[in-house]
């Protein structure tokens, strides 16, 4: 607890967007002993472990013959990342949506900002509390199951297990990020939580959705598409139209589609089948595009940690609290 | 170097005008008292100090540092006690402090502080269970971190009882002479005149009054305040009342000059015929009138209260 001079000290770097790690430091430190009710941290552990255990049992279950280790940790994989994709954001979006609108709200905020932070310190040091509830949970959980999984398969495939877990880790905070940055841009938590709901059912819900609009509204020629032609199976020449690359890449920036295509990239769950690679290969004339391609999934997780928080630091610099 | 300096500072939220050209300065070493009613700006003047609302217009500086570009280098050297806040509720006492201690980057001693605001016996509580004059004292703690070169404390005795309130003015004084200048605000005379050097008085977002506690003493030693209930009153009248020479304020109480029989309360330190005459020369007639011996708190009421105090 103690600092002794030796240390830098916050007092060294001045201004409303420098950051100080000590000053960091303390505050997610001070954030995740303040958001972290022993009770919540124990249910999200609980919860992450059952998510990971049903499925292994049920697998175990049905699976009759001796399964082996390999298949089954895939099969795991592919049926958890299913239910994490969906829950990940909601736990993120209400361990954050209040983060900043409710010390706001309530005041606390003037404690922590008469204390020599600048504001910046406060979204970073908020983000990393808030991440570290989250992550901490996910671990605890996937920590406990793992012991499940291996007496139930006789052992397991490390690389799957860790690599699910990393995956939902970056998962966490890119929607940590999008939570402590909505928080930040609310005057209230009203319009925090109703901000936080709204990009859940954007993201969520009309995001994955908008591709096969697109592609529906091409197929009925309402919208210009782009044009490709396929060899049939009997060698004559089909002609086919494809959504515009744009939608593409608009489909690939969606947190959800890239956390799929993540895992599927460190994981060996086989998301598509070669069939589908090599009727979009034929769609974009031969090779699939970067933003299609499973490695730039993983820049557009960084990109939703990096951005939301970034955007959030740029304005909560200009406002009167 | 002065502790504080304010200089031609306005503020305005949408369109209303929290602070108009406000400047004053605190000289280091000394408990300045920042007087004004509820919503006079005094929370907004105290708000850019620390940075948490930019000025509309002029500039602000503290401890000799502009108060926007090295915020953060004046709150490391500032104890605050801000008004409105809310405590952590589920940090106990001693997180709060360890909070602030890790945050200044000193090595003080949680308990110590406590004791020294009187609530060490509940430091493992959370703060959520403590009440209203508790919680202060804990913000109080949290000001004290560090040996802080200035405090700023944003109505500091709110919640607290007279004992409270007696302890705190200890605390200030103490802190005072071990080198630390102190500036805070109150709506009450009574809080600020017994342990402030000088006080400032702020209205409506301007500073009608700056001088030390002896000196606005001074000024109403043999004043009195005459309170004259006349049938109706223009700002002619209230401005030939105020040249008059033994008059030093003029004011009409509770503001409402249309009511249908205002009062006037003038300081007057000699002839309080003089007064009444010149009202009546004006065809103001007068139905009653009053006088009793003058103390800071109607220094204060007279400055505050009231339509106009200084003719424009």
């Amino acid at each position: 607890m103690s600092t002794d001079s030796a240390s830098a000290g916050p007092g060294s770097a001045s201004g409303v967007g420098s950051v100080s790690l000590d000053s960091v430091r303390a505050i997610a430190k001070k954030d995740f002993q303040d958001s972290i009710r022993s009770w919540l941290f124990l249910f999200l552990s609980a919860f992450f472990l059952s998510i990971l255990v049903l499925p292994t049992v049920l697998l175990w279950y049905l699976g009759g013959d001796v399964p082996t280790a390999e298949a089954t940790t895939q099969g795991l994989v592919g049926t958890v990342h299913n239910v994490t994709r969906l829950v990940i954001p909601v736990i993120a979006l209400v361990l954050g949506w209040k983060a900043i609108a409710g010390e706001r709200e309530s005041g606390s905020l003037k404690v922590m900002l008469s204390l020599p932070h600048s504001r910046t310190d406060v979204l970073v040091g908020k983000f990393l509390g808030r991440s570290a509830v989250l992550s901490l949970s996910l671990f605890v959980g996937f920590f406990f199951a793992a012991f499940v999984v291996a007496l139930a398969f006789g052992g397991f495939d490390l690389t799957d297990y860790v690599g699910l877990f990393a995956v939902s880790v970056l998962y966490g905070l890119a929607y940590t990020s999008i939570a402590i940055a909505l928080s930040s841009l609310a005057r209230s938590t009203t319009v925090a939580g109703a901000l936080a709901f709204g990009v859940f059912v954007l993201f969520y819900v009309v995001w994955e959705t908008m591709l096969v609009a697109v592609d529906t509204l091409v197929q009925l020629d309402y919208l210009p598409g782009v044009e490709y032609t396929v060899t049939g199976p009997g060698g004559e020449s089909i002609a086919l139209e494809r959504p515009h690359d744009v939608a593409f890449l608009f489909h690939s920036f969606d947190p959800g589609v890239a956390y799929r295509n993540v895992l599927s990239f460190v994981t060996s769950i086989a998301e598509q089948n070669p069939q589908v690679v090599r009727s979009m290969e034929n769609a974009f004339g031969g090779s699939v595009p970067f933003y299609l391609q499973d490695w730039f999934s993983v820049v557009v997780l960084l990109f939703w940690i990096v951005v939301p928080l970034a955007v959030a630091i740029y304005r909560f610099q200009r406002v009167d609290l | 170097m002065p502790a504080i300096t304010v200089d031609g500072l306005t503020k305005s939220f949408g369109g209303t005008l929290a602070l108009r050209d406000l400047s004053f300065e605190v000289r280091e070493g000394e408990v300045f008292g920042f007087l004004g009613p509820n919503g006079a700006g005094k929370s907004t003047t105290i708000n850019v100090l620390l940075d948490f609302v930019r000025p509309t217009a002029g500039s602000a500086a503290v401890l000799g540092m502009d108060a926007q570009a090295h915020s953060r280098e004046i709150r490391s050297r500032t104890g605050v006690l801000p008004e409105g806040y809310r405590v952590y509720e589920r940090l106990t006492g001693r997180q709060h402090l360890e909070f602030a201690i890790d945050s200044k980057g000193v090595d003080d001693d949680p308990d110590r502080l406590l004791e020294r605001v009187d609530i060490a016996d509940a430091a493992d509580r959370k703060a959520g269970g403590y009440s209203k004059g508790m919680a202060q004292r804990l913000m109080l703690a949290m000001a004290l971190v560090g040996e802080p070169d200035l405090l700023i404390l944003d109505e500091p005795s709110t919640g607290l009882d007279p004992n409270g309130a007696r302890e705190m003015r200890e605390i200030v004084r103490a802190e005072n002479d071990r080198g630390a200048t102190v500036f805070f605000s109150s709506h009450s005379m009574e809080q600020v005149e017994a342990v402030a050097d000088r006080v400032g008085i702020l209205r409506d977002g301007e500073m009608v009054a700056v001088d030390s506690v002896a000196g606005l003493r001074d000024s109403l030693e043999d004043g009195t305040t005459l309170r004259v209930t006349v049938d109706r009153i223009d700002d002619d009248a209230l401005n030939a009342v105020r040249a008059l020479e033994d008059v030093s304020n003029a004011a009409v109480e509770s503001g409402d000059r249309n009511e249908a029989e205002p009062t006037l309360v003038v300081s007057v330190d000699g002839s309080k015929t003089a007064v009444l005459g010149e009202l009546e020369d004006r065809g103001i007639e007068v139905r009653d009138f009053s006088t009793q011996e003058a103390s800071l708190e109607d220094v204060f009421q007279s400055y505050t209260t009231g339509s106009e105090v200084e003719a424009r």
